[in-house]
């Protein structure tokens, strides 16, 4: 537990960081006035109704994805899985907008149950396709089978766009991902879902742990190894898909979470899985922030920050991992 | 070789019948006969004009673009050996978007025009593709014997070319609806006749490369110290057919953004009706990814006209499940 409490004054520090930056920067003084006061002032109200929504966004959609990553990598013994990747955030963006713009649905708790479904979908698809519930699929197989999933997801998701005229600015800004202008009343039914998931798998950290090694291991050690990496993937995709509805699809936030969790050597995923969620927020809070500069003074979109980021990443396990 | 020719014959006829039909369908329906009168410039006024400048910029773009990525994807898929490289998968595609709109952002003036003139634009493509495909390459060089590895680094700059483009886009000048999704999805709506002339004259001087290139092509299929044994110097064949598998996806995506899965398909679909022999493997793949794209095209018109759907979209709906199948086929040597 030594390293929880550093880790959550990071994303503490992180998070009222990003209260005082943005296009005008804003002084403490006004932040604490915006956060305690009803004062009209318009930088008050920027803290207040933009940066505050966003950062709640970002801490609780980063800390999902966080722990959906870690949760695929164990389930799948895959180290460079990861829920924006293998397409579950794909399966659960066309889940949402096939609901939006085909079936008008308007409740929110609803597009969350449907963006769950989706990202399920996409990981049964992946599975069905690739093998991978017997652990026969080498871990780069079935990245590449997902990134192919992911491919065909969004030329779905772009076909139903484009048809939607109506919707169509709405969805290709949601689509587009990130925790800016999103409403912030997501978060209601978003966050249950959310705290469940990950409740379920921190309680069950052992399994786990158990799947994270072979195959003859984990069944010797008495576990049903395929209903437990189902169940575990299951809630994997429910919190990505949950994360997708509020958020939009944001890829690499799964990768680099769990890996930066890892770096700080503890052992078993009881204690793996706090970390993965606040090393997400403190990356979501991040890439947030950065987002506001990169491309001053507009607004970089999230996923695109996320990706200049993640793919060094990815290439660097690419390049260090034994070949499949 | 009897069969191979008579095979060809009907697939050059198959792409007239895709092109004609393609040119004859819009808003008003021309036959056949009008569309081939028009052509040849013997057609009623009305009809040239919407042959000419309506309907075969957008057709003669598709089929060229097709064409393109095809060979480029057959070339790929011989000078690295890996029967799933194309060069949307290598990252070559969105790397030459990077360039296209690396080009736009810098050569724009306030009003949108360009300060140069826009021949310059399949350069900087070329320029964006080579810089990606050198990196895979290099990244997956190392690994030579995994191929599934040197897609991954494909997959993972294509990624990252992706974020660049819409960083870009928001950036840069250019940024307007029917840009980004020619830049994000492949598409051939917005053509217009010079972009063919272009891409034309990118495959009109490929050509000559590509007729030295196939002899030698059919050695590379060796193993390496045997393709060297026949007296094939192996690096600089595979250099060249790298080279120019570049150029012409370059050249497609400069003027049609990355339609996706063409480069995949189209040359094992040659294989399977050629065999391996580059020569007519090369033609038929052409062939077939022309028509591919053209037909593609043709579907989007007509399932969702007046609304425009990307065609890369079609592609991918119909390359994408190929793909996977290519990739987890069971008792498969290769990956």
């Amino acid at each position: 537990m030594r390293h929880v409490l550093p880790l959550s004054l990071l994303v503490a520090a992180l998070a009222v960081l990003s209260l005082h930056l943005g296009l005008r920067p804003t002084g403490p003084a006004t932040v604490w006035r915006a956060l305690w006061g009803e004062g009209q002032d318009p930088a008050e109200l920027i803290v207040r109704g933009l940066r505050l929504p966003r950062m709640a966004l970002a801490l609780g959609v980063g800390a999902a994805l966080g722990v959906a990553g870690l949760l695929t990598q164990a389930a799948l013994r895959n180290p460079v899985a990861e829920p924006g990747l293998i397409g579950v955030n794909a399966g659960a963006g066309f889940a949402v907008v096939l609901a939006l713009s085909v079936w008008q649905v308007g409740n929110l708790g609803l597009l969350i149950l449907c963006a769950a479904f989706g990202a399920l979908a996409a990981t049964a698809l992946l599975f069905g396709i690739a093998g991978g519930g017997r652990g026969s699929a080498g871990p780069l197989r079935l990245l590449l089978s997902g990134v192919t999933v992911a491919a065909l997801l969004s030329a779905g998701t772009q076909v139903v766009i484009i048809l939607d005229e109506k919707a169509m600015e709405d969805l290709l800004f949601w689509l587009s991902g990130g925790f800016a202008d999103r409403p912030v009343a997501a978060l209601g039914p978003a966050l249950p879902v959310m705290i469940g998931a990950a409740g379920i798998a921190w309680f069950y950290a052992a399994v786990l742990d158990v799947l994270a090694a072979d195959d003859e291991t984990a069944q010797a050690l008495g576990l049903p190894v395929v209903t437990a990496r189902i169940a575990m993937l299951g809630l994997a995709a429910l919190l990505a898909g949950t994360a997708v509805a509020v958020a939009g699809p944001v890829a690499f936030i799964g990768l680099g979470a769990p890996h930066l969790a890892r770096a700080m050597r503890v052992m078993g995923h009881a204690r793996l899985l706090p970390l993965a969620a606040l090393w997400g927020a403190a990356l979501a809070l991040a890439a947030d922030i950065l987002a506001r500069y990169l491309i001053w003074p507009g607004e970089a979109p999230l996923s695109a920050v996320t990706a200049l980021a993640g793919v060094p990443l990815l290439l660097a396990l690419l390049h260090r991992r034994a070949p499949a | 070789m009897n069969v191979t020719v008579t095979r060809l014959g009907l697939l050059g006829m198959l792409l007239m019948a895709v092109l004609v039909t393609g040119i004859g369908t819009g808003s008003s329906f021309l036959g056949p006969d009008r569309v081939m009168a028009a052509l040849l410039g013997t057609g009623e006024r009305m009809d040239m004009v919407i042959v000419w400048t309506l309907r075969l910029p957008r057709v003669a773009l598709a089929a060229l673009a097709g064409a393109a990525l095809a060979l480029s994807g057959a070339l790929l898929q011989r000078a690295t050996r890996n029967p799933l490289a194309a060069p949307s998968v290598l990252g070559i595609t969105d790397g030459a978007a990077v360039g296209v709109l690396m080009f736009l952002t810098i050569f724009s003036d306030a009003a949108n025009h360009l300060t140069v003139p826009v021949a310059w634009q399949p350069a900087f493509a070329g320029l964006g593709a080579t810089s990606f495909a050198l990196l895979v390459l290099l990244l997956g060089g190392k690994h030579r014997a995994d191929p599934l590895r040197l897609l991954l680094y494909g997959v993972a700059l294509a990624a990252l070319a992706k974020a660049i483009v819409v960083l870009l886009l928001i950036v840069g000048p250019v940024y307007r609806a029917s840009q980004a999704l020619i830049w994000l999805a492949g598409s051939v709506q917005a053509a217009q006749s010079r972009d063919v002339v272009l891409l034309g004259s990118v495959l009109g001087l490929s050509l000559p490369v590509l007729i030295l290139l196939a002899r030698p092509l059919d050695q590379l299929r060796l193993d390496p110290d045997s393709a060297f044994a026949t007296g094939l110097p192996v690096a600089a064949v595979r250099g060249a057919a790298l080279a120019l598998a570049v150029v012409l996806a370059a050249g497609a995506v400069s003027v049609a953004g990355g339609i996706g899965f063409v480069g995949l398909l189209a040359p094992h679909a040659a294989r399977l009706l050629f065999g391996s022999r580059a020569a007519p493997q090369l033609i038929g793949a052409a062939l077939l990814g022309a028509a591919m794209t053209t037909g593609a095209d043709l579907l989007v018109r007509l399932a969702f006209q007046p609304l425009e759907v990307p065609v890369g979209a079609v592609t991918a709906a119909l390359g994408a499940p190929f793909f996977l199948w290519l990739l987890n086929r069971r008792g498969d040597p290769h990956a």
